[in-house]
């Protein structure tokens, strides 16, 4: 009903999208879930959780959780360079919405994605990355993998792994 | 077909929630006004029904119980939510009739205004689930048949007493007025507007601290920029203070409820008690009160069930039928007390110590004191009932209660002379938003483990620390044996030193329970404002939520009862 659901339904929209790079691919994010983008920060490590969150931030006063893409994605691992970015966007969980932090190896422009230029995001066969992928826009002659961000945290929202 | 139309149907049956709950439904503000209102009122006609029981036939409080039911029913009547207009109306109807004269209040109409009270509570309570098409108690019947009962008593017609009445001994008439307190003039402020100005508070607190170590303004020699700091840190200190005070609110209700709940016991069982309630005026911070209202009533149905004698016994003993049960809350020492108080049969110690060999938590012959053996009443599964009566012995536990009150890091004592009587007493925190905490080093991470919760901090000497397989696992202090959780292993921490005899080791006791912590370094006491890690974290064990320390950064903060079921995963022994 509210104008968030709606936004957040719709699973491929036109509008803008943030862009930046982890390797050598280019990711999109949404521009309006996108808060703020910082520099990397002390991040204080959390127990008992998955290799790809670092821990906690401490962003003005509110404690965020900060996941690794790079990680999450099985890049390899890279020490953070000056171009290395926090983006801090709203992520949708099951029973509420919270902000996390993203680390990517660095944020290029916002672009203005029209409908047209959105594909599909192709069957790679397996449930995995397909999943949080809204789908792949062809813009200024490369390919921007847009991100579904709700999803790449997993359909239970926890970072937490099981009992030891 | 959009997709609006579609999530409707999906719902439940909407045809009650659009007839009569459209207005409700359609104002989400005038919703939520509507039920804080409605409950503010059914609450005061409850303390004043019970008032009345005490002095019936004072009209000036049927008129008092008037009022507020005449407001429910009129609010109810403007959103046009019937259902509890007219139940609320034939009430109303009895009322009025007490209050010109022409009706006498009674037992039974006490009894069934009470009833009506409950119901519609949950009426008012209910009504956002109604409007929002979710699963809700179906109170008809029971208007219905309050309904008879109240047609019944305008006509005349003595009801069918649902219970019989024993005799409430009258309290002593000071007490029952005297409490009476001009309201102040107030406003409504949404609580989590208010839980976040707290918050804020508390890191303007810390922010100010921070700034205060920074070494650019710790230069000797300027005075005026000293007396600003100072006058600044007494000006965030007022600001703490007041805003925390705004989160407090008084035991009264708290109180009202437990009365309440003696009162429907003690008929129930006819074990007749009177109820003194002292400091209902204390103030404790919302957030604990609203933890600590299902344990004292918990503890309430003990008193009733297990600590006040049958009748015949407390005649046979010498005491007067009529039970007493205190209610007391006041301050000590930076913290407040609530006690529940009774002069029972008091806890039997040779039968508990029985008991607890019969369930095997304690071997037979076991040398132990008085109070270590009362404390076994807190243990899981212990239970002297031998029957499950509806009151209490249902499982959930005396252990229940003491984990909860040590979730809101505060504990239970309680002293006993047989025959005499029991007295539990809670010792709780002003507040949960600040906890005094000891900052554990641990390679370059900080933790925060609160003070309540440790017990002594030592550097063990390799004499008293015992290995296992080469490991060390279990530290001797003076005659216990405490299992030793290293907290760099624990939490994977590559930088913690690995040498036991380089680090400190602090006790932790949670439950009776203790655990070693081997750490780097003990880095001091501070309060600490405590933050949530937010619910993608809530499967760690161990940690109970993140602090912002003074340098800006985030330490940990341990949570006991977590670390003891790490320690008994990490190690074959388990937990001592």
């Amino acid at each position: 009903m509210t104008a968030s659901s709606a936004t957040g339904a719709a699973p491929v929209s036109s509008g803008k999208y943030l862009t930046f790079a982890l390797g050598r691919e280019e990711y999109g994010l949404p521009i309006l879930k996108v808060r703020e983008i910082i520099k990397v920060m002390d991040i204080t490590h959390v127990p008992q959780v998955a290799a790809h969150v670092l821990g906690v931030i401490n962003l003005r006063g509110k404690v965020i959780p900060v996941i690794d893409l790079r990680r999450k994605f099985g890049f390899d691992a890279q020490a953070p360079t000056d171009r290395t970015c926090i983006i801090v966007a709203e992520v949708a969980l099951p029973s509420s919405t919270l902000m996390m932090g993203v680390v990517v190896d660095s944020v290029s422009e916002v672009v203005h994605v029209s409908a047209a230029e959105i594909e599909e995001p192709p069957d790679f066969g397996g449930p995995r990355t397909s999943d949080y992928l809204l789908g792949l826009a062809k813009v200024k002659g490369g390919v921007k993998i847009l991100l579904d961000l709700d999803r790449v945290l997993g359909s239970d929202g926890t970072l937490a792994l099981g009992p030891v | 077909m959009s997709k609006t139309t579609r999530r409707k149907a999906d719902k439940a049956p909407p045809v009650i929630v659009a007839e009569e709950l459209a207005t409700f439904a359609a104002d989400p503000e005038l919703a939520s006004m509507f039920v804080a209102d409605g409950l503010e009122h059914l609450g005061t006609i409850e303390q004043t029904i019970l008032r009345l029981e005490k002095a019936p036939g004072d009209l000036s409080l049927v008129n008092d119980l008037f009022r507020p039911f005449h407001t429910v029913k009129g609010n109810a009547g403007v959103l046009g939510i019937q259902s509890i207009e007219t139940f609320a109306h034939k009430l109303e109807t009895l009322l009025d009739l007490a209050r010109s004269g022409s009706h006498a209040m009674g037992q039974a109409e006490i009894d069934v205004v009470l009833s009506a009270v409950d119901v519609l509570t949950m009426m008012v309570k209910e009504l956002p689930q109604r409007a929002a098409g979710q699963p809700h108690t179906d109170q008809t019947a029971a208007c219905q048949r309050i309904l008879a009962t109240v047609d019944a008593l305008i006509a005349g017609e003595a009801p069918a007493p649902a219970v019989p009445i024993p005799v409430v001994a009258q309290p002593d008439a000071d007490t029952a007025t005297a409490t009476w307190i001009d309201e102040d003039s107030t406003i409504k402020v949404s609580t989590r507007k208010l839980d976040a100005l707290v918050d804020m508070v508390g890191e303007l607190a810390i922010a100010h601290a921070m700034l205060g170590d920074n070494p650019a303004l710790q230069r000797p020699g300027d005075d005026r920029l000293s007396r600003q700091m100072a006058q600044i840190r007494r000006i965030t200190g007022d600001i703490q203070r007041d805003a925390m005070s705004m989160r407090m609110v008084p035991m009264r209700r708290t109180f009202q409820k437990l009365t309440r709940l003696i009162r429907d016991l003690s008929k129930k069982w006819e074990k007749p008690a009177n109820v003194i309630v002292v400091g209902e005026d204390t103030e404790l911070d919302r957030k604990l009160i609203e933890q600590l209202t299902d344990p004292l009533m918990h503890m309430v149905r003990n008193t009733i069930d297990h600590g006040i004698e049958p009748r015949e016994a407390r005649l046979a003993a010498g005491k007067s039928e009529v039970a007493q049960i205190e209610l007391r809350a006041f301050h000590r020492g930076g913290g407040v007390v609530v006690e529940i108080a009774d002069d029972g049969a008091g806890l039997d110690t040779e039968r508990i110590f029985a008991r607890a060999v019969a369930q095997g938590m304690v071997a037979d012959g076991t040398p132990m004191e008085a109070a270590d053996v009362h404390q076994l009443i807190f243990r899981p599964g212990f239970s002297t009932a031998d029957r499950v009566t509806e009151l209490s012995g249902r499982g959930v536990g005396m252990d229940v209660v003491r984990r909860n009150i040590q979730m809101l890091r505060g504990r239970i004592d309680i002293h006993t002379t047989r025959g005499h009587g029991t007295t539990f007493s809670l010792r709780l925190p002003l507040t949960l938003a600040i906890v005094d905490g000891l900052v554990l080093g641990v390679g370059a991470d900080r933790f925060v483990i609160p003070t309540p919760a440790v017990q002594e901090s030592l550097r063990p000497t390799p004499q008293q620390v015992h290995t296992t397989g080469g490991r060390p696992t279990m530290v001797q202090v003076r005659d216990r044996l405490i299992p030793l959780l290293h907290l760099g292993h624990a939490f994977g921490i590559p930088s913690a030193r690995e040498e036991i005899g380089q680090g400190t080791v602090v006790i932790a006791e949670d439950n009776g329970r203790r655990v070693a912590l081997v750490v780097d370094e003990l880095l001091g006491k501070r309060e600490v404002v405590i933050r949530s890690l937010g619910e993608m974290f809530r499967g760690v064990r161990g940690i109970a939520g993140g602090a912002i320390l003074g340098d800006g950064r985030i330490g940990l903060i341990l949570d006991t009862g977590g670390l003891l079921a790490l320690a008994s995963s990490m190690s074959p022994q388990g937990a001592a």
